[in-house]
């Protein structure tokens, strides 16, 4: 099961953060600084797994994490998942944000937050891989966004 | 399948090399280089038409004026797109404040805005509730607590319109705690969702139950959902929410979710013809069938041919779902991983076709790839690696268990570095198999290799797990040293583990016990500070029990000794071993007593009290084994450092040794000084230890409270002075060792640690302290934060202090109860442990207290980190020119930093399971001292600074409590539970926090206190 997923700058800030698995607030910025700390302390080009921070559960879990230009996608995971599937799922998430956004980069996740929570709700549900399949995840946020139009242009901005 | 090819320019690949700029495209790596600027990077020009395109406002820092310009520009564009953004949520983004006191500023501001506009008078449209809460939910991300807008979310979930539906929901499941009002709103707008065969709505529905995935929901819900997965006319993409939605809610409270016909017919959904489905229905059945494995054993044949009919797909048939040229990988891995629950299939036509599958998977992976792309090998090897987590679950195909060895073998030196690590990693649980043990170890110096030269310590790791798994009688030899060689650089966060695994590794394979004592003072000499004491007692019971190597381990420890700097640890088992086995070196002329005498008392002084003590009783040992060096010893039991050391427990050893060794006739003295008894075999402690360390990286596990203060560096410089230091008795030093106590060892000094009154031979008595026990003052300010911490006949002193988070501050009043002034008032404060504390330097007390005054001092107190030695207060005046001098316990407990938390019984039981390691529990059952009045107990446990939960435990009697430890360093979470039986008069007290020492010792705190 997927326990968090967490998406950070270069600089730490959170951009994304979901967590399937309650914990306080304080708690969650907690793991948000800890992981950011143990992640950017790590060469590129060197593995991308390496154990949970003590918050989130220490060696339980494994932190499988890729660094793309200014975020870093780290997906907080227990034993049940397969680290390299995990990565696919990864890179699946962003491949669809690229898809959905034209050219991600970090301002649409700022600007287009919810948006980002939705193609993520249709990835992951719960802490569970719901949908693997780029196109069936792009073909619903498309379904949304056409849904989402025709009520913004029955009733005008 | 991408089409990579419309996408010239664009490399699926994270971008490595590349300064940080906040607008670039993630996925490219083409873009010009960065502006030096952290607050604003330019962005390249299309990325500037790529707003306007949105309607995106350019993030404005206001101080430049060309940005403002275009920012009108920005404006001035029509609002209504595809993807509208919320307008105005880039005000909220504090990315573009300048510091953090902006950032807050801007944030309550905006805060307060929205504040307003719920509350105002108007009515608010949909659009703008949706716009608020989305800003909400932005503040929430940004580590700002949201303690309004639930209700307007939950409105939102009633709206006939999808979008703001939508925003309902993910509030919620973002950001609802279990507030029952809430709760029983957002299960009725989801039952209405469910039950409108509207299938976005219900999907939306299921995404909020499995999010938040409580147990009021599984209550609501959990016999519904079953119904949905089952029916014949619900859509795909129901199906698959619903499965999953049933996933959660089990593995929340499995007792909720009701076992019936709908799961054969689960089963059947392996054989569904959306992929999506069967991903879902695989996941919820490799979850349920764990625990009644034959209700669902008909999924195996299923899930073969299901897998079959992947595996020798080509790489077109399965169209969306292959990835990269690769069919399918996710559900191949679900499938391989749903077939681990299982033992191999027992119909032949089944497990045939199983093992065709597998050897296909293996045969694939020496195909050449079909895309260079690293996604395509991740996808290839995702599979091939679950394929061989089976064939090692199955363990009974030789020949595909040296295949799979074979094929890790390969990733050993693959040049991916995940590769390699997952080689380590399964060729650890392959090492463990009878038929490939040997295979694994053909691969010795590759992993010997990676250990020596990964860059990454994760890889590292790994790879002295596998050793450590492949050692045997025939290789252990090269294990052993080449692990103590990698000690000697090995990375601070897991030498711990190396030590104690190469402890456990000569141990266990010693042929001769030479080598080991050789492999034990080498860990000691090359990580003294890392070896444990579970390490070193345990070479001294092997030591002690085996007559054979007790003459080469007095030879080796007295030459390891001769070393001008050697690790206090080699000094502890130089002493222990010298002083019973000495004599068996005592022939040389160049170790004869005397030259060993001098030898050891060389470290002495450099020693902590600890080691001090047992060099004592070496000594005494040495005056029965040695008659020779009688008069030299007593000559410096006699001295004035040993007899009037500060420290009870020097001070004891000293007096009592220097008696029995003038008064005690030689017959006596043989019999008392005997040597040891060789120690009842037992499981090794140290094993013990690593079991309890729950593999590799708790490199923490060192702190159980005798970390060595110079090692770190947390109290700034300030060396615990043995003077003051109230060692918790150090005989248990020697103590810790014995089966059966030793002759030597003296009665346990009485009270060490309470309260230590300076007997100067020239000052009066120390008066008796009036009332309470200073142990049990102290004990009483655990749960309190003011009163009278100490009082004789002089002096009273009152504690007034109050805690805040990691911070706290104490006021000492110091009350002169005489008519005489006291003179060279001093009150110093010490801190053996880890807490810092800072004395105010405005409020020094004056050096002289008149005869009935008071003088205050205020303390700062910060804890860096969690600790357990309180810190010691010491007071020295001069009453009627006679010196005084006392030493307490200040009452500052790792308690008094204790943030209360409330939480729910759902959110209170998942947080208990997730603290089920047994070194993370701490339970201690306990007569009771007090009447067991609930009141009193509530009052006690408040104070004691946790949260009281209410209608969490089941039985009302019980009491139980949550809270967090704000150290500077860290937080610790903590929860407890107190069970009173009031007929046996006992309680029963259990703690789970995240650290373990601090478990321990909140535990015995508080279970003082009843």
């Amino acid at each position: 099961m997927i326990q968090a997923i967490l998406v950070f700058n270069n600089h730490g800030k959170p951009r994304l953060v979901r967590f399937y698995q309650r914990f306080p607030e304080e708690i969650q910025q907690q793991i948000v600084r800890e992981t950011f700390h143990l992640v950017l302390k790590r060469d590129d080009n060197i593995c991308n797994f390496l154990e949970g921070g003590s918050l989130i559960g220490g060696s339980d879990y494994k932190l499988i994490y890729r660094h793309y230009a200014t975020l870093y996608f780290v997906f907080c995971v227990d034993s049940s998942e397969s680290e390299l599937g995990i990565l696919d799922l990864i890179q699946v998430f962003v491949e669809t944000l690229d898809k959905c956004f034209e050219n991600v980069c970090e301002l649409d996740l700022i600007f287009h937050m919810d948006k980002v929570h939705y193609i993520l709700q249709e990835v992951v549900m719960g802490g569970m891989v719901l949908e693997t399949n780029m196109n069936e995840i792009v073909a619903q946020i498309e379904a949304q966004n056409r849904l989402e139009k025709s009520e913004v242009s029955v009733l005008g901005p | 399948m991408l089409q990579l090819s419309t996408r010239p320019g664009r490399l699926y690949l994270p971008s490595l090399t590349e300064a940080p700029r906040q607008g670039r495209s993630l996925l490219s790596h083409s873009l010009p280089s960065p502006a030096a600027s952290p607050l604003f990077h330019p962005r390249a020009p299309h990325n500037h038409t790529c707003w306007q395109k949105r309607g995106l406002q350019p993030p404005v820092a206001p101080q430049h004026p060309e940005r403002t310009q275009k920012r009108h520009g920005g404006l001035g564009l029509p609002a209504v797109l595809a993807s509208r953004p919320l307008h105005g949520l880039e005000h909220t983004s504090p990315y573009f404040c300048k510091s953090k006191e902006a950032e807050i500023k801007r944030i309550n501001k905006e805060l307060a805005n929205i504040r307003s506009k719920f509350k105002g008078d108007k009515a608010l449209d949909g659009y703008s509730k949706k716009k608020y809460v989305c800003k909400l939910l932005f503040i929430f991300l940004l580590g700002h607590d949201i303690d309004f807008g639930h209700m307007e979310a939950v409105n939102l979930l009633s709206s006939n319109k999808y979008t703001e539906k939508q925003i309902g929901y993910l509030f919620i499941s973002v950001l609802v705690n279990s507030n029952s009002e809430l709760i029983r709103l957002i299960n009725n707008a989801i039952k209405n969702d469910l039950a409108s065969r509207n299938p976005t709505f219900m999907c939306l529905a299921l995404h909020c139950i499995a999010n938040v995935g409580s147990r009021e929901m599984g209550e609501a819900f959990a016999a519904d959902i079953p119904r949905i997965l089952v029916a014949g006319d619900s859509m795909d993409s129901v199906k698959q929410s619903a499965a999953l939605c049933l996933l959660r809610l089990y593995k929340a409270s499995p007792d909720l979710v009701p076992m019936g016909e709908w799961t054969a017919r689960v089963v059947h959904l392996l054989n569904d013809q959306h992929m999506g489905v069967v991903t879902a229905a695989v996941s919820l059945i490799t979850c349920l069938c764990k625990k009644n494995p034959d209700d669902f054993k008909t999924c195996i044949s299923l899930a073969v041919s299901r897998l079959s009919r992947i595996v020798s797909s080509a790489s077109t048939d399965l169209q969306d779902y292959t990835y990269y040229f690769v069919p399918a990988p996710w559900l191949s891995v679900k499938l391989l991983r749903l077939l681990q629950c299982y033992p191999p299939p027992e119909d032949a036509a089944v497990k045939g076709r199983l093992v065709e599958c597998l050897e296909t998977v293996l045969n694939k992976a020496q195909e050449p790839p079909k895309s260079k792309k690293v996604q395509h090998s991740n996808a290839k090897n995702a599979i091939l690696f679950e394929t061989i987590s089976l064939i090692i679950h199955y363990d009974s195909e030789p020949n595909l268990l040296v295949r799979a060895c074979n094929q890790l073998g390969q990733f050993l030196q693959h040049r991916e570095t995940n590769l390699r690590y997952l080689a380590l990693e399964s060729m650890c649980t392959l090492a463990s198999s009878e038929f490939s043990h040997e295979a694994v170890k053909t691969h010795i110096d590759t992993v010997i290799n990676a250990l020596k030269t990964e860059r990454d310590v994760s890889v590292r790791q790994r790879a002295a797990d596998l050793l450590y798994a492949m050692c045997d009688r025939s290789n252990a030899k090269q294990i052993v040293s080449e692990m103590l060689r990698y000690l000697e650089t090995a990375d601070y966060a897991i030498r711990e583990e190396i030590v104690l695994k190469v402890a456990i590794l000569a141990e266990k394979y010693a042929v001769d016990y030479s080598w080991y004592v050789d492999t034990i003072l080498n860990l000691i000499r090359i990580a003294g500070d890392y070896v444990s004491e579970e390490v070193w007692y345990r070479v001294l019971q092997i030591v002690t029990n085996r007559d054979d190597v007790q003459g080469y381990a007095a030879k080796t420890v007295f030459e390891a000794l001769q070393a001008p700097a050697c690790h206090e640890n080699m000094v502890k088992v130089g002493g222990y071993i010298l002083g019973e086995f000495g004599n068996l070196i005592a022939g040389d002329p160049r170790s004869s007593p005397p030259v060993q005498f001098s030898l050891l008392h060389s470290k002495f002084h450099l020693c902590s009290v600890a080691t001090r003590a047992l060099l004592l009783s070496t000594y005494i040992k040495f005056i029965n084994l040695f008659p020779e060096t009688k008069a030299t010893i007593q000559g410096v039991l006699r001295a004035g450092s040993q007899l009037r050391n500060a420290d009870v427990e020097l001070q004891q050893r000293a007096v009592e040794y220097l008696t029995l060794s003038s008064v005690a006739s030689t017959d006596v003295l043989a019999t008392v000084l005997e040597e040891m008894p060789p120690f009842p075999e037992r499981e090794s402690s140290i094993l013990a230890k690593l079991k309890r360390k729950k593999g590799p990286g708790a490199g923490s596990a060192l702190d159980d409270g005798r970390r060595d203060p110079s090692s770190n560096d947390i109290n700034g410089g300030v060396e615990p002075t043995p003077s003051t230091v109230s060692t918790p008795s150090p005989s248990a030093d020697l103590l810790g060792l014995r089966a059966a106590p030793p002759p030597a060892a003296p009665p346990a000094s009485s009270g060490a640690g309470n309260l230590l009154v300076d007997v100067f031979s020239d000052g009066p008595a120390a008066q008796p302290s009036l009332g309470p026990t200073p142990e049990e003052a102290f004990l009483r300010f655990v749960c309190k934060n003011n009163g009278v911490l100490f009082e004789n006949q002089l002096l009273q002193i009152g504690v007034k202090s109050e805690f805040r988070q990691n911070l706290g501050r104490m006021y000492l009043f110091y009350g002169n109860k005489t008519s005489v002034q006291f003179q060279n008032f001093s009150p110093t404060v010490v801190h053996p442990g880890d807490l810092q504390t800072h004395i105010l330097p405005t409020k020094r007390v004056a050096a002289q207290v008149d005869g009935g005054a008071q003088v205050q001092q205020v303390l700062n107190i910060e804890c860096l980190r969690d600790f357990l030695t309180p810190p010691l207060l010491s007071v020295r005046f001069r009453y009627g020119g006679a010196p005084q001098s006392l030493t307490l316990k200040l009452p500052v407990t790792i308690n008094k930093f204790f943030q209360p938390t409330e939480m729910a019984a759902q959110d209170f039981f998942q947080r208990w399971k997730q603290l089920s390691l047994p070194q993370q529990e701490a339970q201690k059952i306990f007569k009771a001292n007090h009447p067991m009045d609930a009141e009193v107990t509530k009052a006690k446990l408040l104070g004691f600074g946790s949260a009281l939960l209410d209608n969490v435990d089941p039985n009302p009697e019980n009491f139980v409590g949550a809270g967090i430890i704000q150290t500077k360093a860290l937080q610790v979470g903590c929860l407890l539970r107190l069970e009173p039986n009031a007929q046996a008069q006992m309680y029963r007290l259990t703690l789970r926090t995240s650290k373990e020492p601090v478990s321990r010792h909140l535990c015995e705190l508080l279970a003082q206190q009843f």
